[in-house]
């Protein structure tokens, strides 16, 4: 009894201590991940980007409407298509870069077919749900020879935020797209209401 | 009796003839307005596109581009232009008989493509512009107001390349009855 009672006294302050020893190594993690965090951010502004887009127009020597993989490299803004030789574009010759929300059928021509050719207007009801959100990247860039040269991108929804930051980080200056998203529903629930 | 038929057949060839080169570059369609007009001097016409104004209307910067884009590509799908440039090019200053194709949008109206797939009758995107050519003095050579929709199937921006065909048709079909489209919009002035 006693004996246990001495043990206990004996036990308190060890507790103490590594629970202060604890918190200072917690801190001590804090502190170097935030440390690592704000050394990495320059770095990231320079590794290699990339992600699945669709050309829809605008890149010489690229067919419009194909898949492919959109990347960014150093000060390069690279589109392959699939098997093929990309398509390059140096990012300090982008003067601005525009970001939109577009809603569009999935499913390309066989599925309007399809839906087409379904009885009794079915293919309106598979239209109803039948369709995704994307984000339509816009750049504008001066050519060699001084002309003006737009490229449209498409992306997965979430995907255009993210090369538009990377452009941005390299410089680019952007246009506001909130503004715009906003502005376009106005217009069309004003078209609406006519 | 047969040696004076052929006289006045040999007479008859030669009088063709010399009418023939006495007035060497004179077709038969040509007017004289066309032929007095300072803008056309033979030699063929190029075109400078400029971007799309998008005036007072909300359109978005995706489809002011893909316009622009597209209408560069329709006109010289045309090859009524000897070159076709883009708005910026160093090359425009050096170029003789430039247009200056300016495109302003008078009405757009945002469509959808689900709309437009569950109702067929609704949904449709709808753009009006206001395609001017103008010399590089500031007249104005041809002013057309062209639409361009998509009603049924096919994405908004199909819309966009609609109505650069439109564009592109237009200014084609104003220079049409002459070889040369400088006689016919020489001849606007």
């Amino acid at each position: 009894m006693n004996r246990l009672f001495v043990r206990r006294n004996h036990r308190y302050p060890y507790f103490y201590g590594r629970a202060l020893i604890g918190l200072w190594a917690l801190w001590l993690g804090f502190g170097l991940g935030a440390l690592a965090q704000g050394t990495a951010l320059p770095v990231n502004a320079n590794a290699p980007f990339s992600t699945r887009a669709t050309h829809l127009l605008g890149l010489e020597n690229t067919k419009s409407n194909c898949d492919g993989t959109l990347s960014i490299q150093g000060n390069e803004l690279q589109f392959q298509q699939d098997g093929k030789p990309g398509a390059e574009l140096e990012i300090t010759s982008v003067r601005q870069v525009f970001l939109n929300e577009e809603s569009k059928q999935v499913g390309g021509l066989p599925m309007t077919l399809g839906k087409a050719a379904a009885p009794y207007g079915a293919g309106r009801v598979v239209s109803l749900f039948a369709h995704k959100n994307y984000d339509v990247l816009t750049l504008e860039y001066v050519g060699v020879d001084g002309g003006v040269h737009g490229v449209i991108f498409q992306l997965s929804k979430g995907q255009g935020d993210l090369v538009r930051n990377e452009l941005v980080a390299r410089g680019v200056s952007s246009s506001s797209g909130e503004d715009q998203r906003t502005k376009q529903s106005t217009a069309e629930v004003t078209h609406e209401n006519k | 009796m047969k040696t004076s038929r052929r006289i006045s057949w040999i007479i008859g060839v030669a009088a063709i003839l010399a009418t023939a080169l006495a007035f060497p570059g004179r077709l038969p369609g040509q007017t004289s307005a066309a032929k007095s007009s300072g803008a056309t001097s033979g030699s063929p016409m190029s075109v400078q596109v400029d971007r799309v104004d998008p005036g007072d209307s909300d359109l978005a910067y995706s489809f002011q581009v893909a316009i622009y884009e597209k209408l560069i590509e329709e006109l010289n799908k045309t090859k009524q232009f000897e070159r076709v440039l883009r708005e910026g090019d160093r090359d425009a200053g050096n170029v003789p008989n430039l247009l200056i194709l300016k495109t302003t949008v008078e009405k757009y109206t945002p469509g959808d493509e689900t709309r437009r797939a569950v109702t067929t009758v609704s949904g449709a995107t709808k753009l009006t512009v206001r395609s001017q050519l103008f010399t590089r003095d500031g007249k104005i050579v041809l002013e057309r107001t062209v639409n361009g929709e998509v009603r049924f199937f096919g994405s908004n921006l199909q819309a966009t390349h609609n109505l650069a065909r439109n564009i592109a048709k237009a200014i084609q079909q104003s220079s049409s009855g002459s070889e040369q489209p400088s006689a016919v919009l020489g001849a606007q002035f």
